[in-house]
């Protein structure tokens, strides 16, 4: 496949003197989209602080070859890895269009913020009709698209969404699903973290597991669901006999 | 016709309290430091206006930028060098730092300007107008429309540039605004300046039309704390239109219960809305 966009080797991090993660490596190659699933507290959420330099960890991360040990959460920003974070996030009081706008903040294309606004109202066109709304007054739904959105605006190369399916109904899980594979088409790759694996086992091209700070599995979507373990913990699948 | 005299009053003085109340409601909202030092900075501007007028010979109107620019870069250094240490923290650290600041600058003000009332007086001063039987001071309708000028330009700063959106940001989501590239401390730097030149710019106007002293600072500082609870933290209009309610409500009091029950009508209020709304009122942003 091809070069590794994202790339962690013996990465451990923890708050204060409790360690949460253990030697994690883990790897997303351009134009994939690659899963991290597990259950509550397992430590995805702190994984993707690690990455986004927001917690200080040890070990190597490195993102199109530049390692990211020493950089500010900025600068980590400005190189392309963008996150929709757990709980989307909005600035409330804010119009939809200004949502956006924020993800844009850094950019000083207006050709491309323009190119940027399209591409985001066509992908969600629900966006559109209510850019002047409030974001707080949207549906849960349209709040994760809005959050999506905004991280489009900052022209990601690597978009890295937490629990996109957190609390929605399925139907608009599968039309984020949906969208997360048009993205893809459009070169950006994905690291998508979900407690939902049906959802993100659907979509994505290797998934990784995640217990208790360790990733005890790796590999193909359609291998990992057919693991006899993984589906009984995650699938909610009893193996007959 | 007296009632309209009142209104007009009211209304005159009652922009010009929503303009000193502007800077401490955006400093409120955005770095959630209620600014004890507030009134204290609106002194410092009124000085500023006052010497440029008297030493210089500058019009006070067209030393308010002066006194501004200068106000926004005297903020700006407080919170990045002081301020930005108590950004966010607990509400009593911002009390006591704040207090202690308006204490600092009380003190140098009275070393360094003597406690002597001073009184910005252009030649037109005490030039009135009279329409259809209410006289109307022309120092300060002038104020008037300065202050809702400059309301009206913070609305838009704040609504239709990008610096505004960030600064909204910040203080709706901090987070997220992080998240997306927004660097805090140069943002509640640039902000506690913009609010550092609106204070300047409320005492180069008060002293057009009242007195200046050193301790002037404490009631203004509460007379802003009251309006910017009344007008909100997030739009600088209402914050005016608190204002207003504050400028009538005083101008009424001063005419049917006495002049000196001007100031009781603010802290009467305050009292109230501390009683009445206190977690409102403390922990609006
Ligand atoms: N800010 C924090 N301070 C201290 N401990 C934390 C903090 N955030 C998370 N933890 C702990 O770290 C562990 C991993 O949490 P994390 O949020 O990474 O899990 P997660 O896999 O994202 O879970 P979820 O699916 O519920 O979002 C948990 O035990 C949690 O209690
Ligand atoms: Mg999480």
């Amino acid at each position: 496949m091809n070069a590794k966009l994202l790339e962690i080797e013996g990465l451990s991090a923890g708050y204060g003197a409790v360690p949460v993660l253990r030697g994690i490596a883990l790897h997303v190659a351009a134009g994939e989209i690659v899963t991290l699933v597990g259950s509550n507290g397992a430590g995805k959420t702190t994984l993707l602080r690690a990455i986004s330099r927001t917690l200080a960890s040890r070990g190597r991360i490195r993102f199109d070859g530049r390692d990211l040990g020493a950089l500010s959460p900025e600068a980590v920003f400005a190189l392309g890895l963008v996150q929709v974070p757990e709980g989307r996030q909005l600035f409330a009081r804010m119009s939809v269009e200004e949502n956006l706008q924020m993800g844009a903040y850094l950019r000083r294309d207006a050709a491309g913020i323009a190119r940027s606004f399209e591409r985001v109202y066509r992908l969600f066109p629900v966006l559109f009709e209510r850019r002047r709304q409030k974001a707080g007054s949207l549906s849960g739904g349209e709040q994760q698209m809005c959050a999506m959105g905004r991280a489009l605006m900052a022209a990601p190369r690597l978009l890295v969404v937490d629990e996109m399916s957190l609390g929605l109904a399925p139907v608009v899980v599968d039309q984020l699903l949906g969208v997360l594979a048009e993205i893809r088409g459009e070169g950006v790759t994905i690291l998508l973290v979900e407690q939902d694996v049906f959802a993100a086992f659907s979509v994505a091209d290797r998934g990784y597991v995640l217990e208790t700070g360790r990733i005890v599995r790796e590999g193909k979507v359609s291998e990992l669901a057919a693991d006899p373990e993984v589906r009984r913990a995650y699938l909610g699948v009893a193996e007959a006999g | 016709m007296l009632f309209a005299q009142i209104l007009v009053n009211g209304v005159l003085l009652g922009g010009l309290y929503g303009l000193m109340a502007l800077g401490m409601a955006l400093v409120w909202g955005v770095l959630n430091i209620v600014n004890l030092a507030h009134g204290a900075l609106i002194m410092l501007g009124g000085y500023a206006v006052y010497f440029l007028f008297t030493g210089a010979g500058i019009d006070p109107f067209a030393a308010l930028p002066m006194a501004m620019t200068g106000m926004f870069c005297f903020g700006y250094l407080l919170q990045r060098l002081l301020l930005n240490l108590i950004v966010r923290s607990a509400l009593l650290n911002t009390l006591l730092i704040s207090f202690g600041l308006d204490v600092v600058l009380t003190y140098v003000a009275q070393w360094a300007f003597t406690a002597d009332f001073r009184a910005i007086n252009p030649s037109y001063a005490g030039a009135n107008i009279t329409l259809a039987g209410i006289t109307v001071p022309l120092a300060r309708l002038a104020a008037f429309a300065v202050a809702l000028l400059l309301a009206g330009l913070l609305w838009l700063l704040l609504n239709r540039t990008r610096l505004g959106r960030a600064i909204r940001a910040t203080a709706q989501n901090l987070v997220a605004a992080r998240l997306y590239g927004v660097e805090p401390r140069q943002l509640y730097a640039v902000t506690f300046g913009i609010g550092a030149a609106l204070a300047g710019a409320a005492g180069g106007l008060y002293g057009v039309v009242a007195q200046i002293t050193p301790y002037v600072g404490t009631s203004l500082t509460a007379k802003s704390f009251v309006i910017a609870i009344i007008g909100g933290l997030d739009n600088p209009l209402s914050v005016v239109l608190g204002g207003l309610v504050i400028g009538i409500a005083e101008s009424a009091a001063s005419l049917y219960l006495g002049p000196t029950y001007a100031d009781v009508i603010s802290f009467g209020l305050l009292v109230l809305i501390l009683v009445a709304r206190p977690a409102r009122s403390l922990r609006m942003a």
